[in-house]
């Protein structure tokens, strides 16, 4: 073998940087390639809150020094997008229409927002949060003192908002069946959950159903959702907050089978040999619920990067997901998760 | 320097077809008119157009710069595959801007995803396609490219505009139409983006002289200050990297009432230089180390014949054919010495664009008063860059400095090689009466006649080397000067020719880490001005001559003139020398001294 | 051939000339020549030509190379230019262009034309600049004492072909009327009259005139081209010769056995000033229009 093995990462964010440091130490000599479509090196996204707190240069919330990458051998493919994988040629193709061949391939893209049918027609109207330069858009786009409508309300948003509340923004949230995502919150919990909110300053508006946005008139806040009541509420900004759906059209046609998700078996390995995958992106066979099931939390998906990477070089572990998946109310009356805890 | 204010170098890079260079002219030009200080320097393929790397670098400041930097700020690639090989010389948190979605399909590490550093910002954009939706054609990607700079760094895009309407304007309207069409395109979208990286573009610094800043190669320098000077006639053949001042004065010195001729070879340029500086015309001619080769005897006749001609001599790198389209300062040996016999002329190498303007004009001066040829070395380094300058008000050159018939008041036949105070013999010249002579290559009388006898050639040749000694005086021009530390200094760097820009810089970077030193140009290298070199190296506890080329001509004609040791920094890669290698040199030579 | 076939000496024309206007044209310098040269027929016949041209002295100038015909300006009170070797026709189209007013003459041997300048005659020629070329061919280096030149004839044995020359002589004439010299006439030392007609008629054509002059070497040279063998070489051109075709011109110059003494050939063109006059109207704006396009 003239070459060292080329393991490929998709994704740069916790699982992939999980993998790609678990496969570093276990093969000092194999290729590391970590593909993202993002513009910036490895950082937290739990962290873009920092953005309302006076944290404006990206390099303040990497979570490693930009010698990492060099010290440990490991390429960035920034500004990348994945169109193809072709498992049997173990090909990927670029959207700038490189092709480059892996022998090991990991899929850690991650999950992106999900938008209702209904309001897709509106994307260009609301602000995103997903990336450092959303976040700093919206930040932008936010007065001093300003009003952030978001719709929905999964963990990461209310995350924000809780941020944006201490930095003295309004905030309201029409909530529905996507607040407090992923969480899964049982029927009889659910009034307490909305009440502690209200507690934390968040304006909850409950029970309505939002199908347009459309700009503010002259004078008044920039946007307004309107309800299919034919009532409204207005603000600056207006940000979908509907929890994640996995980032794997890419990989329809590549021979691995999908269901919302790649499908996974224990050991993180798709149905493809020499394709494993980890993280939002994955759904995990569950035995005890017999069913292909999803985990989430930061400290979930750095564990399946890190084991899907132990797997990849000989390891034949399975994973079993962290078991404190619980939403809470804290002593001052707030809601706390410990997909806060980071 | 620039620690508040703006200093951005831009490179764009692509092949020659893709319209790089108009890119990094039409950038350098609204640059300029927007009021920044430009200096720029295009790098072309050794092969014909439309083949090969094309690099255009564009250093805008807001205060005096005089060299480009080591490292970019932006790279706006128009082809990867040339472009790739560059993704070094982008700074940390620098820009790297790409076609997103290239037609072809690439090879595993085609693209330049693929080389851009963690450190660096990738800014992928649809180039071709925007071109093609906007203008029907993909021509246009060097406009688009230059819009998306725009929109992303906040520059007034009416100075692009402008430019562009400049650039086409004898084209059809249409042209500049769809160009336009494709930069606001372009803008728009560089508008969108979210930028990433620390590069800021502050407001010029306006002057009230900036509606009068231009901007010119040291080439285009040259020409003007021949025009300025009243240039009567110009010889030239084509020859890499002097090609355009022929080019340029073809086009222009008939305007004003001159001729120009490209004639069979470089013999023949110097030749018919010689023969019209002999009736009285300011003539000149331009080559590079090669043609200057072929020239040396012909030097030797100005010599010895004491007629005025002007030479500019681009240098390449050497020798032979050696790199032409390659930097190199080599041919100073050539040009001091080169030739049979004590031949001393007069050699001029200016540091700067602005200087080779002044440097031109007062060539022709020197070469009427002195009646000498005068060499005027430029490199190509020089000759290609740009930098915004100031005109003068007025025109600085004085018309007419021949010391005429009118001087001579003897008897007898007319001594057109008589020896006078300041060994400058009265010159008539073909067409007037009573001045009738003929001027020789032989060794001479002062009447001119063939002489070999003992003291008359000791006499002519003292003669001949005296008179020059005036241009160590000439009326308005800086031999040499001396910048940063007064009084005593740890390091002192001598420094000739285009590398004085990377000099200054690193003695300012060298004095902001508190060495004391200091930086002496010398624009006269021949007659030397010894006392100034001698003075500034007496304040010098170690002399430093950074030059580019491999034998250290400048330190060697230095230390062999004045008899000093001067510690050489020489270089000979084709490229310009950095600031950081002479920085390094100065803090060596400090700690050297601290030691 | 009714002319006679001794050399010309200076000291023998001097009654002649003298109370003449031209014997001013003559520098106050004795020349270096060697006695018999056929140089002295050369500076006769120029200082005749241009007294009969009325060229004022300090109009005209003469520029040469290196060689012995080259000293040729030391001798002439005129305004003169002694360069380098091979050099003459560069110099004196600079002298040309810088001022055109001034009558310019170029004078050399055949090695300072045919050897070391012979690349830049076909640029003189096609430019058409007005300059008077008188090429003194004596083939032989003899200022160098004595050595083979482009124009000696085969088998010539020399101080530098002691076993005989192998190369093949130049013809000059065949190469001016094929470079686009618009005046190409042939003269012969032995024949002083014609000499200096030809080079009256050479200085007054408007553009470049080539005078080749057929000159003995009577130091070096006492077998070839000797005064003994040119006389009965040399013919004229044909009583009905037509200077305006070219064709015919070279048929007769390759009969170089045979000299043909004459005009060869002529024609009227736009000189290399007249082109630049046309170029500065171009360029200032004020061109008539006449000129030509150039051609896509």
């Amino acid at each position: 073998m003239g070459e060292a093995i080329h393991n490929v990462i998709i994704g740069n964010g916790s699982a992939g940087n999980g993998a790609a440091i678990t496969l570093r130490e276990r093969d000092p000599d194999c290729r590391i390639t970590i593909i993202t479509m993002g513009s910036l090196p490895f950082y937290n996204r739990y962290d873009l809150p920092r953005v309302f707190r006076g944290c404006y240069d990206w390099r303040e919330i990497l979570v490693h020094p930009l010698s990492y990458y060099d010290d440990h051998s490991i390429t960035l493919r920034r500004n990348s997008r994945v169109t193809d994988v072709d498992a049997r040629s173990r090909t990927i193709t670029f959207a700038h229409n490189e092709v480059m061949h892996y022998d090991r391939l990991l899929v850690c893209a991650g999950g992106q927002g999900y938008l209702p049918e209904e309001l897709s027609d509106y994307r260009g109207l609301m602000s995103g949060f997903g990336s450092f330069e959303a976040a700093m858009t919206t930040y932008k786009a936010l007065p001093a003192g300003g009003t952030l409508v978001m719709l929905g309300g999964d963990m990461i948003g209310l995350d924000l908002a809780r941020t944006l509340i201490d930095t003295g923004y309004r905030v309201v949230l029409l909530t529905n069946e996507y607040t407090f995502w992923p969480h899964r919150i049982a029927e009889d919990e659910r009034d307490g959950f909305i009440q502690a909110l209200g507690h934390m300053g968040i304006e909850v508006v409950d029970g309505v159903h939002p199908v347009a946005v459309e700009e503010g008139e002259a004078g008044k806040p920039a946007r307004r959702v309107i309800f299919d009541d034919g009532g409204d509420v207005q603000g600056d900004v207006v940000m979908p907050s509907y929890g994640l759906v996995p980032t794997a059209e890419f990989m329809l046609g590549s021979g691995v089978d999908i269901e919302r998700g790649l499908l996974v078996d224990p050991m993180l390995h798709t149905t493809d040999k020499n394709i494993w995958a980890a993280g939002d992106v994955c759904q995990i066979w569950s035995a005890e619920d017999n069913a292909y099931r999803f985990y989430y939390g930061w400290n979930n998906v750095r564990l399946m990067g890190e084991m899907a990477a132990r797997n990849v070089t000989g390891a034949n572990e399975a994973f079993e997901g962290l078991e404190d998946e619980r939403l809470r109310i804290d002593k001052k009356g707030h809601i706390a998760s410990p997909f806060w805890e980071h | 320097m620039n620690k508040n204010g703006t200093d951005i170098q831009f490179a764009v890079i692509g092949s020659a077809g893709d319209g790089t260079i108009a890119a990094g002219d039409i950038l350098k030009r609204a640059m300029a008119g927007l009021g920044y200080k430009v200096i720029a320097f295009d790098i072309y393929p050794a092969e014909i157009r439309g083949f090969g790397k094309c690099i255009s670098r564009v250093r805008i400041t807001t205060e005096q710069a005089y060299s480009l930097k080591r490292h970019s700020d932006v790279l706006i690639s128009l082809d990867d595959s040339y472009a790739i090989p560059h993704v070094g010389e982008v700074r940390d948190y620098g820009a790297v801007i790409y076609e997103s979605s290239p037609i072809a399909r690439l090879p595993e590490g085609g693209h330049m995803t693929a080389h851009v550093k963690p450190s660096q910002l990738p800014y992928g954009m649809q180039v071709r396609s925007i071109s093609e939706r906007v203008t029907a054609s993909a021509r246009s990607r060097n406009i688009v490219v230059l819009g998306y700079l725009a929109g992303l760094y906040g520059i007034d895009p009416q100075a692009f505009r402008e430019i562009i309407a400049d650039k086409f304007r004898t084209k059809a309207q249409a042209v500049t139409v769809q160009n336009t069409a494709a930069f606001d395109a372009g803008y728009e979208v560089g508008q969108s983006v979210f930028k990433l990286d620390d590069v800021q573009l502050g407001p010029p610094v306006r002057k009230g002289d900036s509606g009068k800043v231009t901007m010119m190669t040291g080439n285009g320098a040259v020409v003007r200050g021949c025009i300025d000077a009243g240039l009567d006639t110009f010889f030239g053949y084509p020859i890499t990297p002097a090609t355009t001042i022929l080019e340029r004065l073809a086009a222009e010195l008939p305007k004003h009432g001159g001729r120009v001729l490209q004639t069979e070879d470089e013999i023949s340029a110097i030749a018919a230089t010689i023969g019209a500086g002999y009736t009285g015309a300011r003539a000149a001619t331009a080559t590079s180390g090669p043609g200057l080769a072929l020239m040396t005897e012909m030097l030797g006749l100005g010599v010895m014949g004491e007629v005025p001609s002007v030479v500019f001599v681009s240098q390449r790198g050497g020798p032979s054919t050696g790199m032409p389209t390659k930097t190199e300062q080599s041919d100073l040996n050539l040009a001091v010495f080169g030739g049979a016999g004590d031949a001393q002329r007069i050699v001029l190498a200016p540091t700067n664009v602005e200087g080779c303007y002044r440097t031109a004009g007062k060539a022709f001066e020197m070469a009427e008063k002195y009646q000498t040829p005068v060499v005027v070395l430029l490199d190509l380094y020089l000759s290609n860059r740009y930098e915004t300058v100031i005109p003068p008000d007025a025109n600085p050159f004085a018309p007419n400095l021949n010391k005429g018939l009118d001087a001579w008041r003897g008897d007898g036949e007319y001594p057109r090689f008589a020896d006078t105070d300041d060994h400058i013999s009265p010159r008539a010249l073909p067409g007037e009466e009573g001045g009738m002579h003929t001027v020789t290559g032989l060794e001479h009388n002062q009447l001119g006649k063939p002489s070999d006898a003992p003291e008359n050639h000791l006499a002519m040749n003292a003669k001949r080397h005296r008179k020059l000694d005036g241009a160590l005086s000439h009326p308005d021009f800086t031999i040499c000067k001396r910048f940063g530390d007064e009084g005593p200094v740890d390091v002192g760097i001598l420094g000739w020719g285009s590398t004085f820009g990377e000099i200054l810089e690193a003695m300012f970077a060298a004095q902001d880490e508190g060495i004391r030193c200091s930086a002496m140009k010398v624009v006269m290298l021949s007659p030397l001005p010894k006392e100034r070199i001698v003075a500034f190296m007496d304040d010098c506890g170690t002399v430093l001559v950074p030059e580019l080329n491999y034998e250290g001509q400048f330190a060697n004609l230095i230390s062999g003139a004045l008899g000093r040791p001067v510690t050489k920094l020489t270089r000979s890669t084709g490229a310009p020398m950095q600031v950081e290698e002479i920085l390094a040199e100065i803090r060596r030579l400090a700690q050297a001294k601290a030691a | 051939m009714t002319e006679p076939l001794k050399p010309v000496y200076l000291e023998d024309k001097l009654n002649e000339v003298r109370g003449d206007g031209h014997l001013r044209y003559r520098s106050s310098s004795l020349p270096t020549w060697c006695p018999g040269c056929g140089y002295f027929s050369v500076a006769e016949g120029v200082a005749t030509a241009l007294n009969r041209l009325k060229v004022p002295l300090k109009d005209a100038v003469i520029v040469s190379g290196i060689g012995c015909a080259s000293r040729f300006p030391f001798f002439m009170e005129t305004y003169g230019f002694h360069t380098l070797h091979g050099r003459t026709l560069p110099v004196a189209t600079g002298v040309k262009v810088a001022n055109d007013a001034l009558t310019v003459l170029a004078v050399g041997g055949d090695g300072d034309a045919f050897a070391i300048g012979g690349g830049h005659i076909p640029h003189a020629a096609r430019r058409n600049a007005d300059i008077t070329y008188m090429v003194f061919d004596n083939g032989i280096y003899g200022l160098t004492k004595g050595q083979t030149s482009p124009t000696s004839v085969e088998g010539f044995v020399t101080p530098s072909t002691p076993y005989e020359s192998h190369d093949r002589p130049l013809n000059p004439l065949m190469m001016l009327l094929s470079y686009g010299a618009s005046w190409v006439g042939q003269a012969y030392a032995g024949r002083p009259h014609h000499l200096t007609d030809m080079i009256a008629e050479a200085v007054a054509h408007r553009g470049f005139s080539y005078l080749h002059i057929l000159s003995p070497c009577v130091t070096f040279d006492k077998t070839e081209m000797t005064y003994a063998n040119l006389d009965v070489r040399v013919r004229d051109l044909p009583a009905d010769h037509d200077p305006s075709d070219r064709l015919v011109a070279m048929e007769q110059a390759t009969r170089a056995e045979a000299p043909a003494l004459g005009l060869f050939y002529r024609e009227e063109r736009p000189t290399l000033i007249d082109g630049m006059n046309d170029i500065a109207a171009r360029a200032t704006g004020k061109a008539s229009g006449k000129g030509k396009k150039n051609k896509k």
